[in-house]
Protein backbone atom coordinates (compact mmCIF):
# COMPACT_ATOMS: atom_id res chain seq x y z
CA UNK A 1 0.00 0.00 0.00
CA UNK A 2 2.82 2.46 0.70
CA UNK A 3 4.18 1.74 -2.73
CA UNK A 4 1.00 2.54 -4.18
CA UNK A 5 0.96 5.63 -2.85
CA UNK A 6 4.65 6.84 -3.42
CA UNK A 7 3.38 6.15 -7.19
CA UNK A 8 0.27 8.41 -6.60
CA UNK A 9 1.65 10.83 -5.02
CA UNK A 10 4.19 10.40 -7.77
CA UNK A 11 2.01 10.57 -10.42
CA UNK A 12 0.57 13.59 -8.60
CA UNK A 13 3.24 15.33 -8.51
CA UNK A 14 4.42 14.36 -12.45
CA UNK A 15 0.92 16.26 -13.59
CA UNK A 16 2.30 19.48 -12.22
CA UNK A 17 5.57 18.91 -13.54
CA UNK A 18 4.41 18.07 -16.91
CA UNK A 19 2.88 21.48 -16.83
CA UNK A 20 5.82 23.15 -16.08
CA UNK A 21 7.95 21.94 -18.44
CA UNK A 22 5.39 21.91 -21.58
CA UNK A 23 5.78 25.50 -22.02
CA UNK A 24 9.30 26.02 -21.71
CA UNK A 25 10.03 22.72 -24.07
CA UNK A 26 7.68 24.44 -26.59
CA UNK A 27 10.03 27.67 -26.80
CA UNK A 28 13.11 25.69 -26.59
CA UNK A 29 11.87 23.28 -29.67
CA UNK A 30 10.15 25.91 -31.87
CA UNK A 31 12.74 28.92 -31.21
CA UNK A 32 15.87 27.00 -30.06
CA UNK A 33 15.70 29.85 -27.01
CA UNK A 34 16.39 28.15 -23.88
CA UNK A 35 14.43 30.62 -21.83
CA UNK A 36 15.93 31.05 -18.28
CA UNK A 37 12.90 33.51 -17.35
CA UNK A 38 10.59 30.31 -17.28
CA UNK A 39 11.27 29.46 -13.42
CA UNK A 40 10.56 33.52 -12.73
CA UNK A 41 7.72 33.42 -14.83
CA UNK A 42 6.23 30.54 -12.83
CA UNK A 43 6.42 32.44 -9.90
CA UNK A 44 5.32 35.31 -10.96
CA UNK A 45 1.82 33.70 -11.33
CA UNK A 46 2.07 32.30 -8.04
CA UNK A 47 2.45 36.41 -7.29
CA UNK A 48 -0.90 37.27 -9.38
CA UNK A 49 -2.65 33.93 -7.73
CA UNK A 50 -1.92 35.35 -4.60
CA UNK A 51 -2.68 38.62 -4.31
CA UNK A 52 -6.07 38.13 -6.38
CA UNK A 53 -7.09 35.84 -3.62
CA UNK A 54 -5.81 38.03 -0.76
CA UNK A 55 -7.55 40.94 -1.94
CA UNK A 56 -10.47 39.85 -3.82
CA UNK A 57 -10.95 35.97 -2.58
CA UNK A 58 -10.26 34.71 -6.09
CA UNK A 59 -9.63 31.14 -5.95
CA UNK A 60 -6.22 30.26 -7.82
CA UNK A 61 -8.04 27.75 -9.79
CA UNK A 62 -10.11 30.74 -11.14
CA UNK A 63 -7.18 33.34 -11.20
CA UNK A 64 -4.93 30.73 -13.91
CA UNK A 65 -7.32 33.10 -16.35
CA UNK A 66 -5.36 36.40 -14.85
CA UNK A 67 -2.28 34.93 -14.78
CA UNK A 68 -2.40 32.68 -17.77
CA UNK A 69 -3.61 36.31 -19.54
CA UNK A 70 -0.99 38.82 -18.05
CA UNK A 71 1.79 36.33 -18.84
CA UNK A 72 0.75 35.83 -22.33
CA UNK A 73 0.75 39.70 -22.88
CA UNK A 74 4.02 40.04 -20.79
CA UNK A 75 6.07 37.04 -23.29
CA UNK A 76 4.62 38.35 -26.17
CA UNK A 77 6.17 42.05 -25.55
CA UNK A 78 8.98 40.27 -24.22
CA UNK A 79 9.78 38.26 -27.57
CA UNK A 80 8.47 40.67 -30.09
CA UNK A 81 10.15 43.51 -28.78
CA UNK A 82 13.55 41.73 -27.37
CA UNK A 83 14.46 38.25 -28.56
CA UNK A 84 13.66 38.41 -31.89
CA UNK A 85 16.02 40.81 -32.41
CA UNK A 86 18.76 38.40 -31.68
CA UNK A 87 16.33 34.82 -32.01
CA UNK A 88 18.34 34.01 -35.33
CA UNK A 89 22.01 34.30 -33.56
CA UNK A 90 23.33 30.95 -31.52
CA UNK A 91 21.71 29.58 -28.59
CA UNK A 92 24.51 30.98 -26.17
CA UNK A 93 23.09 34.42 -27.35
CA UNK A 94 19.20 34.17 -26.53
CA UNK A 95 20.63 32.31 -23.92
CA UNK A 96 22.85 35.03 -22.27
CA UNK A 97 19.83 37.48 -22.80
CA UNK A 98 17.19 35.27 -21.16
CA UNK A 99 19.35 35.15 -18.29
CA UNK A 100 19.73 38.84 -18.36
CA UNK A 101 16.04 39.25 -18.43
CA UNK A 102 15.68 37.01 -15.68
CA UNK A 103 18.02 38.36 -13.56
CA UNK A 104 15.97 42.10 -13.56
CA UNK A 105 12.40 40.43 -13.08
CA UNK A 106 13.83 38.01 -10.73
CA UNK A 107 15.20 41.25 -8.65
CA UNK A 108 12.50 43.53 -9.09
CA UNK A 109 10.36 40.94 -7.39
CA UNK A 110 12.54 40.22 -4.91
CA UNK A 111 12.24 44.39 -4.11
CA UNK A 112 8.44 44.41 -4.88
CA UNK A 113 7.67 41.20 -2.42
CA UNK A 114 10.64 40.44 -0.68
CA UNK A 115 12.40 36.79 -0.46
CA UNK A 116 10.27 36.01 2.60
CA UNK A 117 7.78 32.50 1.61
CA UNK A 118 4.48 33.34 1.68
CA UNK A 119 2.03 30.78 1.66
CA UNK A 120 -1.65 30.96 -0.02
CA UNK A 121 -3.94 29.38 2.97
CA UNK A 122 -6.96 28.48 1.53
CA UNK A 123 -10.05 29.16 3.61
CA UNK A 124 -12.09 26.06 1.68
CA UNK A 125 -10.07 23.59 1.42
CA UNK A 126 -11.25 20.28 -0.09
CA UNK A 127 -9.50 18.15 2.79
CA UNK A 128 -8.72 14.50 1.23
CA UNK A 129 -10.18 11.70 0.63
CA UNK A 130 -9.52 8.03 1.47
CA UNK A 131 -9.91 5.86 -1.53
CA UNK A 132 -9.20 2.21 -0.67
CA UNK A 133 -6.30 3.50 1.97
CA UNK A 134 -5.05 5.94 -0.47
CA UNK A 135 -4.83 8.97 0.60
CA UNK A 136 -6.07 11.53 -2.01
CA UNK A 137 -5.02 14.65 -1.56
CA UNK A 138 -8.39 16.98 -3.32
CA UNK A 139 -6.64 19.92 -3.73
CA UNK A 140 -3.89 18.79 -5.59
CA UNK A 141 -5.72 16.33 -7.78
CA UNK A 142 -8.02 19.10 -8.53
CA UNK A 143 -4.53 20.88 -9.42
CA UNK A 144 -3.22 17.84 -11.57
CA UNK A 145 -6.59 18.28 -13.38
CA UNK A 146 -6.66 21.81 -14.14
CA UNK A 147 -2.85 20.60 -15.55
CA UNK A 148 -4.20 18.20 -17.36
CA UNK A 149 -6.41 20.30 -19.33
CA UNK A 150 -4.00 22.92 -19.73
CA UNK A 151 -1.86 20.59 -21.49
CA UNK A 152 -4.55 19.17 -23.59
CA UNK A 153 -5.56 22.37 -24.80
CA UNK A 154 -2.25 23.22 -25.52
CA UNK A 155 -1.84 19.99 -27.67
CA UNK A 156 -4.65 20.49 -29.30
CA UNK A 157 -4.08 23.85 -30.28
CA UNK A 158 -0.62 22.88 -31.65
CA UNK A 159 -2.35 20.25 -33.67
CA UNK A 160 -5.79 21.29 -35.25
CA UNK A 161 -5.78 25.15 -35.41
CA UNK A 162 -4.31 27.47 -38.24
CA UNK A 163 -2.06 28.94 -35.62
CA UNK A 164 -0.58 25.90 -33.63
CA UNK A 165 0.35 24.65 -37.51
CA UNK A 166 1.90 27.63 -38.46
CA UNK A 167 4.10 27.23 -35.08
CA UNK A 168 4.56 23.37 -35.96
CA UNK A 169 5.93 24.48 -39.11
CA UNK A 170 8.21 27.30 -37.82
CA UNK A 171 9.67 24.98 -35.69
CA UNK A 172 10.21 22.17 -38.88
CA UNK A 173 11.30 24.51 -41.54
CA UNK A 174 11.49 28.45 -41.27
CA UNK A 175 11.95 29.29 -44.79
CA UNK A 176 9.27 26.89 -45.84
CA UNK A 177 6.89 28.43 -43.10
CA UNK A 178 7.88 31.99 -44.85
CA UNK A 179 6.85 30.46 -48.14
CA UNK A 180 3.22 30.02 -46.91
CA UNK A 181 2.94 33.48 -46.08
CA UNK A 182 3.76 32.93 -41.89
CA UNK A 183 4.98 35.64 -40.46
CA UNK A 184 8.02 34.14 -38.09
CA UNK A 185 8.37 37.27 -35.71
CA UNK A 186 4.63 37.03 -35.26
CA UNK A 187 4.92 32.94 -34.61
CA UNK A 188 7.89 33.38 -32.32
CA UNK A 189 5.91 36.23 -30.17
CA UNK A 190 2.87 33.82 -30.03
CA UNK A 191 4.98 30.66 -29.19
CA UNK A 192 6.83 32.68 -26.55
CA UNK A 193 3.66 34.34 -24.80
CA UNK A 194 2.32 30.36 -25.26
CA UNK A 195 4.97 29.31 -23.24
CA UNK A 196 4.69 32.40 -20.98
CA UNK A 197 1.08 31.78 -20.71
CA UNK A 198 1.83 28.01 -19.08
CA UNK A 199 4.21 29.34 -17.22
CA UNK A 200 1.83 31.40 -15.28
CA UNK A 201 -0.89 29.31 -15.30
CA UNK A 202 1.13 26.74 -13.49
CA UNK A 203 2.25 29.17 -10.76
CA UNK A 204 -1.27 29.85 -9.95
CA UNK A 205 -1.87 26.30 -9.34
CA UNK A 206 1.23 26.16 -7.71
CA UNK A 207 0.27 28.57 -4.96
CA UNK A 208 -1.85 26.26 -3.25
CA UNK A 209 0.90 23.42 -3.02
CA UNK A 210 3.75 25.42 -2.90
CA UNK A 211 5.09 28.28 -0.43
CA UNK A 212 6.10 31.78 -2.46
CA UNK A 213 8.91 33.50 -3.43
CA UNK A 214 11.30 34.68 -6.36
CA UNK A 215 14.16 32.72 -4.97
CA UNK A 216 12.35 29.35 -6.25
CA UNK A 217 12.25 30.01 -9.63
CA UNK A 218 15.76 28.24 -9.67
CA UNK A 219 14.42 25.10 -8.70
CA UNK A 220 11.38 25.22 -11.22
CA UNK A 221 14.02 26.01 -13.57
CA UNK A 222 16.08 23.03 -13.11
CA UNK A 223 13.01 20.85 -12.93
CA UNK A 224 12.12 22.04 -16.57
CA UNK A 225 15.25 21.11 -17.84
CA UNK A 226 15.15 17.58 -16.74
CA UNK A 227 12.00 16.87 -17.93
CA UNK A 228 12.83 17.97 -21.10
CA UNK A 229 16.20 15.84 -21.29
CA UNK A 230 13.35 13.15 -20.29
CA UNK A 231 10.98 13.17 -22.22
CA UNK A 232 12.22 15.15 -25.19
CA UNK A 233 12.46 18.19 -26.51
CA UNK A 234 9.92 20.83 -27.73
CA UNK A 235 6.75 17.93 -27.71
CA UNK A 236 3.63 17.92 -25.52
CA UNK A 237 3.28 14.25 -24.70
CA UNK A 238 7.16 14.38 -24.13
CA UNK A 239 6.92 16.86 -21.49
CA UNK A 240 4.04 14.38 -19.80
CA UNK A 241 5.99 11.95 -19.86
CA UNK A 242 8.74 13.51 -18.84
CA UNK A 243 7.14 15.35 -15.92
CA UNK A 244 5.73 12.45 -14.69
CA UNK A 245 8.44 10.22 -15.28
CA UNK A 246 10.36 12.40 -12.73
CA UNK A 247 7.57 13.06 -10.29
CA UNK A 248 7.70 9.27 -10.25
CA UNK A 249 11.38 8.98 -9.70
CA UNK A 250 11.68 11.49 -6.80
CA UNK A 251 8.79 10.19 -5.01
CA UNK A 252 10.59 7.06 -5.05
CA UNK A 253 13.74 8.37 -4.57
CA UNK A 254 12.60 10.21 -1.48
CA UNK A 255 11.29 6.95 0.19
CA UNK A 256 14.23 5.30 -0.49
CA UNK A 257 17.38 7.49 -0.32
CA UNK A 258 15.58 10.24 1.65
CA UNK A 259 13.85 13.06 0.30
CA UNK A 260 17.04 15.18 0.96
CA UNK A 261 18.31 13.14 -1.87
CA UNK A 262 15.27 12.62 -4.52
CA UNK A 263 16.36 15.83 -6.76
CA UNK A 264 19.95 14.27 -6.95
CA UNK A 265 18.60 11.10 -8.12
CA UNK A 266 16.79 13.38 -10.60
CA UNK A 267 19.85 14.77 -11.70
CA UNK A 268 21.71 11.85 -11.52
CA UNK A 269 19.08 10.31 -14.18
CA UNK A 270 19.48 13.18 -16.51
CA UNK A 271 22.78 12.49 -16.84
CA UNK A 272 22.98 9.06 -17.47
CA UNK A 273 20.16 10.07 -20.41
CA UNK A 274 22.06 12.45 -22.02
CA UNK A 275 25.08 10.24 -22.19
CA UNK A 276 23.01 6.79 -23.47
CA UNK A 277 19.97 8.68 -25.22
CA UNK A 278 19.68 12.39 -25.66
CA UNK A 279 16.73 12.67 -27.30
CA UNK A 280 15.09 11.48 -24.54
CA UNK A 281 12.29 8.22 -23.45
CA UNK A 282 9.92 10.07 -26.14
CA UNK A 283 12.70 11.43 -28.43
CA UNK A 284 11.15 11.91 -32.07
CA UNK A 285 12.97 14.75 -34.12
CA UNK A 286 10.50 17.19 -35.57
CA UNK A 287 7.40 17.45 -33.68
CA UNK A 288 5.93 20.10 -32.15
CA UNK B 1 10.97 35.54 -79.37
CA UNK B 2 7.40 35.88 -79.37
CA UNK B 3 6.71 39.85 -77.20
CA UNK B 4 4.16 38.91 -75.19
CA UNK B 5 2.41 41.79 -73.00
CA UNK B 6 4.02 40.13 -69.41
CA UNK B 7 1.88 40.33 -66.74
CA UNK B 8 4.69 38.99 -63.68
CA UNK B 9 7.78 41.40 -65.59
CA UNK B 10 11.40 40.94 -64.47
CA UNK B 11 13.43 43.49 -65.21
CA UNK B 12 17.19 43.73 -65.39
CA UNK B 13 17.46 42.04 -61.95
CA UNK B 14 20.25 41.95 -59.87
CA UNK B 15 20.04 39.88 -56.72
CA UNK B 16 22.64 37.76 -54.24
CA UNK B 17 23.78 36.69 -50.68
CA UNK B 18 25.54 39.94 -48.76
CA UNK B 19 28.98 40.13 -50.99
CA UNK B 20 27.93 37.49 -53.46
CA UNK B 21 26.05 38.78 -56.09
CA UNK B 22 24.23 35.80 -58.07
CA UNK B 23 21.83 37.62 -60.64
CA UNK B 24 23.51 39.91 -62.86
CA UNK B 25 20.70 42.02 -65.04
CA UNK B 26 17.78 39.06 -65.40
CA UNK B 27 14.79 39.78 -67.76
CA UNK B 28 12.10 37.37 -68.04
CA UNK B 29 8.37 38.12 -68.76
CA UNK B 30 5.58 35.78 -68.08
CA UNK B 31 1.83 36.41 -69.14
CA UNK B 32 -1.28 34.91 -67.31
CA UNK B 33 -2.08 31.24 -68.20
CA UNK B 34 1.93 31.03 -70.02
CA UNK B 35 4.42 28.01 -68.96
CA UNK B 36 7.82 28.77 -69.04
CA UNK B 37 11.14 27.19 -67.99
CA UNK B 38 13.98 28.34 -66.92
CA UNK B 39 17.18 26.23 -67.68
CA UNK B 40 20.56 26.19 -66.81
CA UNK B 41 23.36 24.06 -65.04
CA UNK B 42 24.19 24.31 -61.11
CA UNK B 43 24.94 27.11 -59.55
CA UNK B 44 23.96 29.84 -62.05
CA UNK B 45 21.16 31.75 -60.16
CA UNK B 46 18.17 29.59 -61.26
CA UNK B 47 16.87 29.15 -57.19
CA UNK B 48 17.82 32.29 -56.42
CA UNK B 49 15.83 34.45 -58.87
CA UNK B 50 12.96 32.05 -57.95
CA UNK B 51 13.63 33.37 -54.27
CA UNK B 52 13.97 36.80 -55.27
CA UNK B 53 10.48 36.91 -56.84
CA UNK B 54 9.39 35.10 -53.80
CA UNK B 55 10.44 37.77 -51.46
CA UNK B 56 12.94 35.41 -49.50
CA UNK B 57 16.36 36.84 -51.03
CA UNK B 58 16.17 41.16 -51.07
CA UNK B 59 16.74 42.25 -54.84
CA UNK B 60 19.94 44.79 -55.02
CA UNK B 61 18.82 46.46 -58.37
CA UNK B 62 16.37 46.04 -61.23
CA UNK B 63 12.26 45.26 -60.64
CA UNK B 64 9.74 42.91 -60.61
CA UNK B 65 6.07 44.15 -61.33
CA UNK B 66 3.06 42.24 -61.18
CA UNK B 67 0.28 43.62 -63.43
CA UNK B 68 2.01 47.12 -63.30
CA UNK B 69 2.59 46.50 -59.18
CA UNK B 70 5.58 46.66 -58.03
CA UNK B 71 6.68 44.08 -56.20
CA UNK B 72 10.67 45.33 -55.29
CA UNK B 73 10.42 45.38 -51.49
CA UNK B 74 7.04 42.65 -50.88
CA UNK B 75 7.70 39.88 -48.56
CA UNK B 76 6.84 36.64 -49.00
CA UNK B 77 3.18 37.08 -47.40
CA UNK B 78 2.45 39.94 -49.59
CA UNK B 79 3.86 37.92 -53.20
CA UNK B 80 1.86 34.90 -52.03
CA UNK B 81 -1.39 37.35 -51.66
CA UNK B 82 -0.18 38.58 -55.45
CA UNK B 83 -1.33 35.24 -56.79
CA UNK B 84 2.60 33.96 -56.63
CA UNK B 85 3.18 30.73 -55.40
CA UNK B 86 6.93 29.09 -54.94
CA UNK B 87 7.31 25.27 -54.30
CA UNK B 88 11.23 24.94 -53.17
CA UNK B 89 13.92 23.29 -54.06
CA UNK B 90 14.14 20.21 -52.37
CA UNK B 91 10.22 20.09 -51.81
CA UNK B 92 10.94 21.22 -48.01
CA UNK B 93 7.89 19.78 -46.98
CA UNK B 94 7.34 19.51 -43.47
CA UNK B 95 8.36 16.46 -42.40
CA UNK B 96 7.03 15.40 -39.03
CA UNK B 97 3.37 16.52 -40.29
CA UNK B 98 0.28 14.94 -41.95
CA UNK B 99 0.05 15.30 -45.55
CA UNK B 100 -3.21 16.64 -44.45
CA UNK B 101 -1.98 19.08 -42.47
CA UNK B 102 1.01 19.94 -45.02
CA UNK B 103 -1.19 20.60 -47.68
CA UNK B 104 -3.71 22.88 -45.15
CA UNK B 105 0.00 24.89 -44.69
CA UNK B 106 -0.42 25.63 -48.42
CA UNK B 107 -3.51 27.47 -47.51
CA UNK B 108 -2.34 29.47 -44.69
CA UNK B 109 -3.20 33.12 -45.57
CA UNK B 110 -6.61 31.84 -46.99
CA UNK B 111 -9.70 32.47 -44.85
CA UNK B 112 -12.76 31.04 -46.97
CA UNK B 113 -13.32 27.73 -45.48
CA UNK B 114 -15.48 25.72 -47.45
CA UNK B 115 -13.40 27.07 -50.68
CA UNK B 116 -9.92 25.26 -48.61
CA UNK B 117 -12.11 21.92 -48.13
CA UNK B 118 -13.06 22.26 -52.40
CA UNK B 119 -9.74 22.53 -53.07
CA UNK B 120 -8.19 20.01 -50.82
CA UNK B 121 -10.72 17.53 -52.75
CA UNK B 122 -9.05 18.59 -55.93
CA UNK B 123 -5.74 17.76 -54.83
CA UNK B 124 -6.43 14.55 -53.23
CA UNK B 125 -8.38 14.33 -56.70
CA UNK B 126 -5.20 15.24 -58.80
CA UNK B 127 -3.05 12.87 -56.85
CA UNK B 128 -4.95 10.22 -55.43
CA UNK B 129 -2.08 8.60 -53.44
CA UNK B 130 -2.19 11.81 -51.20
CA UNK B 131 -5.79 11.08 -50.38
CA UNK B 132 -4.89 7.53 -48.99
CA UNK B 133 -1.60 8.46 -47.41
CA UNK B 134 -3.47 12.21 -45.66
CA UNK B 135 -3.11 10.90 -42.15
CA UNK B 136 0.92 9.83 -43.15
CA UNK B 137 3.89 11.78 -41.95
CA UNK B 138 5.29 13.99 -45.20
CA UNK B 139 8.43 12.35 -44.67
CA UNK B 140 7.60 8.65 -44.70
CA UNK B 141 6.18 9.52 -48.68
CA UNK B 142 8.36 8.17 -51.51
CA UNK B 143 10.22 11.03 -53.43
CA UNK B 144 7.96 11.52 -56.02
CA UNK B 145 4.83 11.53 -53.56
CA UNK B 146 6.83 14.17 -51.72
CA UNK B 147 6.62 16.17 -54.93
CA UNK B 148 2.95 15.77 -55.19
CA UNK B 149 2.59 16.67 -51.96
CA UNK B 150 4.26 19.41 -52.38
CA UNK B 151 2.85 20.90 -55.62
CA UNK B 152 -0.73 19.96 -53.74
CA UNK B 153 0.57 22.51 -51.38
CA UNK B 154 1.38 25.27 -54.10
CA UNK B 155 -2.26 24.64 -55.48
CA UNK B 156 -3.51 25.08 -52.26
CA UNK B 157 -2.23 28.92 -52.11
CA UNK B 158 -4.99 28.97 -54.84
CA UNK B 159 -2.14 30.77 -57.41
CA UNK B 160 -2.15 32.72 -60.58
CA UNK B 161 1.69 31.97 -60.93
CA UNK B 162 3.18 28.55 -59.62
CA UNK B 163 6.47 28.60 -59.54
CA UNK B 164 8.59 25.54 -59.20
CA UNK B 165 12.21 24.96 -58.53
CA UNK B 166 13.81 21.32 -59.64
CA UNK B 167 10.40 19.13 -60.14
CA UNK B 168 12.04 16.22 -61.36
CA UNK B 169 15.83 16.33 -59.57
CA UNK B 170 16.15 12.70 -58.06
CA UNK B 171 13.35 11.20 -59.23
CA UNK B 172 11.84 8.18 -60.78
CA UNK B 173 11.15 8.59 -64.63
CA UNK B 174 7.81 7.31 -63.91
CA UNK B 175 6.94 9.72 -61.30
CA UNK B 176 8.13 12.71 -63.28
CA UNK B 177 5.76 11.56 -66.35
CA UNK B 178 3.03 11.88 -63.54
CA UNK B 179 4.19 15.21 -62.49
CA UNK B 180 4.12 17.00 -65.94
CA UNK B 181 1.00 15.62 -66.59
CA UNK B 182 -0.38 16.96 -63.10
CA UNK B 183 1.60 20.48 -64.49
CA UNK B 184 -0.36 20.51 -67.67
CA UNK B 185 -3.54 20.08 -65.81
CA UNK B 186 -2.71 22.71 -63.43
CA UNK B 187 -2.12 25.03 -66.43
CA UNK B 188 -4.91 23.86 -68.43
CA UNK B 189 -7.26 25.27 -65.26
CA UNK B 190 -5.65 28.75 -66.12
CA UNK B 191 -1.99 28.71 -63.89
CA UNK B 192 0.93 30.26 -65.21
CA UNK B 193 3.91 28.00 -64.70
CA UNK B 194 7.45 29.05 -64.11
CA UNK B 195 9.71 25.60 -63.99
CA UNK B 196 13.41 25.83 -62.92
CA UNK B 197 14.38 22.47 -64.51
CA UNK B 198 18.01 20.81 -64.77
CA UNK B 199 15.97 17.82 -67.00
CA UNK B 200 16.46 20.18 -70.40
CA UNK B 201 14.51 17.72 -72.58
CA UNK B 202 11.28 17.50 -70.77
CA UNK B 203 11.33 21.31 -69.74
CA UNK B 204 11.60 22.12 -73.15
CA UNK B 205 8.88 19.72 -74.27
CA UNK B 206 6.89 20.92 -71.76
CA UNK B 207 6.76 24.63 -71.95
CA UNK B 208 5.61 27.55 -74.44
CA UNK B 209 8.62 29.68 -73.84
CA UNK B 210 12.36 29.16 -72.30
CA UNK B 211 15.06 31.11 -70.66
CA UNK B 212 18.63 29.67 -70.31
CA UNK B 213 20.93 31.44 -67.20
CA UNK B 214 24.39 31.03 -67.81
CA UNK B 215 26.28 32.71 -64.98
CA UNK B 216 23.13 34.85 -63.62
CA UNK B 217 22.09 36.22 -67.19
CA UNK B 218 20.12 34.98 -69.42
CA UNK B 219 22.07 33.91 -72.82
CA UNK B 220 19.05 32.14 -74.93
CA UNK B 221 15.38 33.00 -74.66
CA UNK B 222 12.72 32.44 -77.24
CA UNK B 223 9.78 29.54 -77.77
CA UNK B 224 10.23 26.45 -76.22
CA UNK B 225 11.04 24.34 -79.42
CA UNK B 226 13.30 27.48 -80.86
CA UNK B 227 15.55 27.37 -77.90
CA UNK B 228 15.66 23.67 -78.46
CA UNK B 229 16.86 23.89 -82.09
CA UNK B 230 19.47 26.77 -80.63
CA UNK B 231 23.01 25.06 -81.44
CA UNK B 232 24.46 26.45 -78.06
CA UNK B 233 21.73 24.68 -76.33
CA UNK B 234 22.06 22.02 -78.11
CA UNK B 235 25.31 21.10 -77.25
CA UNK B 236 25.49 22.82 -73.48
CA UNK B 237 22.64 21.54 -72.53
CA UNK B 238 21.28 18.36 -74.48
CA UNK B 239 24.78 16.49 -75.23
CA UNK B 240 24.65 16.84 -78.75
CA UNK B 241 27.93 17.20 -80.56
Amino acid sequence: MLYLQILLNGLLLGGLYALIAVGFSLVWGVLNVINILHGTFIVLGSYIAYFAHLYFGIHPFASVIISGSVLFCLGYVIQAGIINRVVAAPVLMTLTLTFGLDLLLNNAMLIAFTADYRKLILTDSLGSYDLWGLILPLNRVAGVGLAALLTFGLYRLLRDSNIGRAIVAVRMDREAATLMGVRVNRINAVTFALGALMAGAAGSIFSIIYPISPINSGLFLGKAFVICILGGLGSVPGAMIGGIALGVIESYGALFFGPEHSTTLAFVILIALLIFRPTGIMGRKGYE
Amino acid sequence: MSENIAQLEIKALTSGYGEIQVLWGIDVGISAGETVCIIGSNGVGKSTLLRTISGIVKLTGGSITLDGVSLNNATPEDVLSAGIVHVPEGRRLFSAMSVRDNLLMGAYLRKDKSAIQDDLEYVYHMFPILAERRRQDAGTLSGGEQQMCAIGRGVMGRPRYLMIDELSLGLAPRAVDLLFEALHNINQSGVAILLVEQDVMNALEFADRAFVVDQGKIIVSGNADEVAANPLVQEAYMGVV
